[in-house]
């Protein structure tokens, strides 16, 4: 999971850099709202009534419109017991309330299946995230269904049981793939204290046995509008989706209580570390973490580029100096992308007949090289211009910009779904050599092996 | 001729707002023999190009089954101009990607730019497709490539399912039967580059590859850059359309073990007679997707919602482009609970098959594809690979607005009917893979 997130979030890679730095005036004023700022064509308020944030893009270019709301809740709030909460709760949200629900064919589902709206919901390391894709006329019918489970939600033990068991089954799915697995090993070893320490989707005994009660305390310490972000992304006029806005969710208060903050910080580490993982398989995975600072750091751009030059394209270091020698079939290098310090990753997929012992050694020996000599002004410009690319394929559709705008939101700080690529533009050669002297040490990484064994049963 | 049609395009571009049809909007030109279709959309900068040309899989024989897919991996390796690296270079360094994959009976390509350097990748993706260097040294890597691509997939519960779900349906010859993963592995042993250079030579061309552009388009140097680049250019053949295969042969059960996974890929279907330009097909897709599409399918909302023993199952009609194609169930289920997820699944499709879909099932399905349909025009991506689709399927650009009257056209009878006509599960072949239980 964390490294389709890594996917997801290369799309940030400069998002909107042609826009403006900020707008030249504020927008009309709309009553019930506080106007806060507008960055890149981004409007940002606040819901009076109960602090609920709002950020506005209008973009119409197609007769749709995305609405999102972010919960700043993710499986970094989750404890021993309960790992695997949020990602169980977001199942249970599409279970119903009172006001809708299957028995009375108005559920989320029924309705956005009716009207073929593209939606789903997602839960992550910072945040969890409920959103459609629809007709722009739906906009309406969608927002009061998505706000009524805010606050309304049954969560009933008679639909967390079967629900308990499908998402017990994605987690079987993920391990299907020993990848996946040597990712979560990789993340429990580099980080002890802090709660990055365990996945998103939980731990298989505690997804099997959280208690309805303690969901619903999680629903209720997390779920308030005063600790959510909601986006309009498309095809609606301003003035009125804050109209929608006010209505549906200017009927909640504020929570009733101090929204909890995670306040763990990862002790320093002060070695390297190994995990191993052994299952069948065909083929083996190197895979090497370095700890990384977070999101919001000035150090991501330069850290950002630096993985394009290292594993992006024919072009990359990792490309020649592996897969082009018949040593992997692949290999990514990614800065993680979260609200707290999190991991730098390179994944090697070794080729038939290659060694692990021989693919770490290369890696090694490339980002010694980097760390010694640096990039090249030319290697820095090729990484800008893939990021500059990405900035326009990243607007190409109304879900594909709030996905994009969501990590940002998780990370704490939506503008810098603007600046960011702003700032990727300046990075230097020797930004990108500071900071990979700075955080590619051995000292604070962490090393997994997924070594293929031999299969026990014979397919027929 | 193509400059007078290029003319009207552009008067029709100039006042898009008055045409409510897609199609109105489409230049759809012949350059060089290559259907080449272009769609201006309102997005800013991002133009999307997908297209293909008959050279997939099916067209390799079983002496060399991995010579279509070898040929395909050639094809970035170098030109007669360029060598891979070069090539990379041009692309990288203004943020463009062009790939190029092999399916059962196409090469497809796609790639994504900014306006301004469209012309150049046209010109990189005609370059590499007319003129591939094959070096030898990047052979062999191909080839390396391949086998670990192929390696990881068997270790992939859905590859195998899928694998052995396809040989069991569709007979020796036929263009969707692939070969096995193992058989693959092995020929490439023996597969030279002349194995490679002669599938070029015989199956690459213009005659029957469609190119669909979609997005921010500066039309006339795009139209001008293809007709130099095309010119010339010979050869090509049409898609493998022949006689149809037939229904299902008769009910069995294949089981791929294999060690260490969690849960069970399961597929459940059959061969199904149809095409998708066959007039049953639209019914019983709609059919389908009663029983197996969204969240609120019945096998998602029962298997799923209110007994809890999977993840994730649906079921559609697949493989049908070219050929007639088959009907399936896919799912997955945890070892200890793969019994009662089958029977769940067997009976929901028994009812479906037997009691057929209810009218107020028909209308809201109806309301689903259509709308989602729509929606997944919004993005430049979603328009280019349905426009290719609707192509590839024999469909005329007026489909784009069409499609959506054929199903709201299609009645309760036209439904049932098809499921009845083209599905028997009596009749269906269960594939699972996984550890599977030792008790079955």
């Amino acid at each position: 999971m964390k490294l389709s997130a890594v996917v997801a979030l290369g799309l940030l890679g400069g998002a909107l850099a042609s826009w403006p730095a900020a707008a030249a005036a504020a927008p009309a004023p709309v009553a019930g709202f506080s106007y806060v700022k507008s960055l890149g064509g981004i409007d940002e308020y606040h819901l009076d009534a109960n602090g609920l944030d709002v950020l506005l893009l209008e973009d119409h270019s197609a007769p749709v419109v995305t609405f999102m709301v972010t919960y700043h809740v993710g499986s970094r709030n989750e404890v021993t017991g309960t790992t695997g909460a949020t990602h169980l709760l977001e199942h249970l949200m599409f279970k119903g309330s009172p006001n809708y629900n299957d028995a009375r064919g108005n559920s989320i589902k029924q309705y956005l299946e009716r009207i073929g709206g593209d939606y789903n919901a997602n839960t992550w390391l910072d945040r969890t995230a409920y959103f459609a894709e629809v007709g722009s006329e739906y906009l309406e019918g969608y927002m009061a269904i998505e706000a009524d489970r805010m606050r309304n939600l049954w969560l009933r033990e008679q639909d967390r049981r079967p629900e308990m068991t499908v998402v017990r089954n994605e987690f079987e799915i993920g391990e299907n793939d020993p990848v996946q697995a040597l990712d979560k090993e990789i993340f429990a070893a580099a980080f002890e204290a802090h709660p990055y320490h365990h996945p998103t989707i939980g731990w298989r005994s505690d997804i099997e046995k959280v208690p309805i009660e303690k969901l619903r305390a999680f629903y209720d310490t997390f779920y308030w509008p005063d600790n959510a972000t909601v986006s309009v992304i498309g095809d609606f006029k301003p003035a009125s989706a804050l109209g929608l806005i006010r209505k549906y969710y200017g009927v909640y208060p504020k929570a009733p209580h101090a929204i909890p903050q995670v306040y763990t910080e990862e002790p320093a580490q002060t070695g390297p570390r190994r995990v191993t993982v052994r299952r069948a398989g065909e083929l083996g995975v190197v895979g090497i973490s370095y700890k990384s600072p977070a999101a919001t750091n000035a150090d991501m751009a330069a850290l950002d580029v630096l993985g394009s030059i290292l594993s992006s394209g024919k072009t990359s270091r990792f490309y020649r100096a592996l897969t082009d020698r018949n040593l992997t079939t692949n290999v990514t290098a990614d800065a993680g992308f979260f609200h707290d310090p999190s991991l730098f990753q390179i994944y090697a997929y070794l080729a038939p007949g290659a060694t692990h012992e021989q693919v770490e050694k290369v890696l090694r020996d490339e980002v010694s090289r980097v760390v010694k000599d640096g990039v090249t002004d030319a290697e820095v410009a090729m990484a800008a211009s893939k990021i500059s690319a990405t900035i326009a394929y990243a607007r190409d559709g109304t879900a594909n910009v709030a996905a994009s705008i969501n990590e940002w939101i998780a990370a704490g700080d939506w503008t810098r779904y603007v600046t960011f690529p702003q700032d990727v533009r300046k990075v230097t050669a020797a930004d990108v050599l500071r900071v990979a002297r700075a955080y590619l040490v051995a000292d604070q990484s962490t090393t997994g092996w997924f070594v293929p064994v031999e299969a026990k049963v014979e397919s027929k | 001729m193509n400059s007078l049609r290029y003319i009207l395009a552009l008067s029709v571009l100039s006042a898009t707002n008055a045409f409510a049809g897609i199609a109105d909007h489409v230049v759809r030109t012949k350059i060089a023999g290559v259907d080449v279709i272009a769609y201006p959309t309102a997005v800013k900068d991002v133009v999307t190009i997908y297209g293909s040309l008959p050279a997939g899989d099916a067209f390799a024989g079983e002496q060399h089954p991995d010579v279509a897919t070898l040929t395909g991996m050639m094809l970035d390796k170098g030109t007669s101009t360029a060598d891979k690296f070069a090539i990379a270079q041009q692309l990288e360094s203004v943020g463009a990607t062009i790939s190029f994959n092999v399916g059962a009976q196409t090469l497809g390509v796609r790639a994504k730019c900014l306006r301004k350097d469209t012309p150049t990748i046209l010109r990189l993706i005609v370059e590499q497709l007319r003129r591939p260097a094959f070096p030898a040294a990047e052979f062999e890597k191909a080839k390396r490539q391949l086998a670990g691509a192929l390696q990881r997939s068997l270790e992939d519960t859905d590859s195998r399912a899928a694998e052995a779900f396809a040989r069991a349906v569709y007979p020796a010859g036929h263009p969707n039967r692939p070969a096995t993963t193992q058989e693959m592995l092995s020929a490439l042993d023996h597969t030279e580059l002349e194995d490679v250079k002669a599938f070029y030579a015989k199956y690459y061309g213009p005659a029957h590859f469609t190119l669909v552009i979609v997005g921010d388009l500066d039309l006339p140097k795009i139209q001008s850059q293809l007709r130099r680049d095309l010119a010339g250019w010979k050869g090509g053949v049409d898609a493998l359309r022949q006689a149809r295969a037939g229904t299902a042969g008769g009910a069995r059960e294949e089981k791929v073990a294999m060690a260490d996974k969690t849960s069970v890929s399961i597929v459940l279907g059959q061969a199904s007679g149809l095409r998708y330009a066959d007039a049953d097909s639209i019914p019983l897709r709609v059919g389908a997707a009663v029983l197996g599409s969204g969240f609120t399918g019945r096998l998602m909302q029962i298997v799923r919602d209110r007994e809890g023993l999977t993840y994730g199952i649906g079921a559609y009609l697949d493989n049908d482009t070219f050929t007639d194609g088959d009907w399936r169930v896919s799912g997955s289920f945890a070892p200890q609970l793969l019994d009662k997820g089958i029977a769940s699944t067997r009976r929901e499709l028994e009812r479906w098959w037997r009691d057929g879909i209810t009218a107020d099932e028909l209308a809201a399905r109806k309301t689903d594809l259509i709308g989602s349909y729509k929606v997944s025009l919004a993005t430049t991506d979603g328009m280019a690979s349905v426009m290719l689709r609707f192509i590839q399927r024999g469909k005329p650009l007026s489909w784009l607005d069409d499609y959506p009257k054929a199903v709201a056209a299609v009645t309760l009878e036209q439904v049932n009917g098809a499921i009845h006509k083209y599905l028997n599960p009596d009749k269906m072949v269960l594939v699972e893979a996984g550890t599977l239980p030792a008790a079955k």
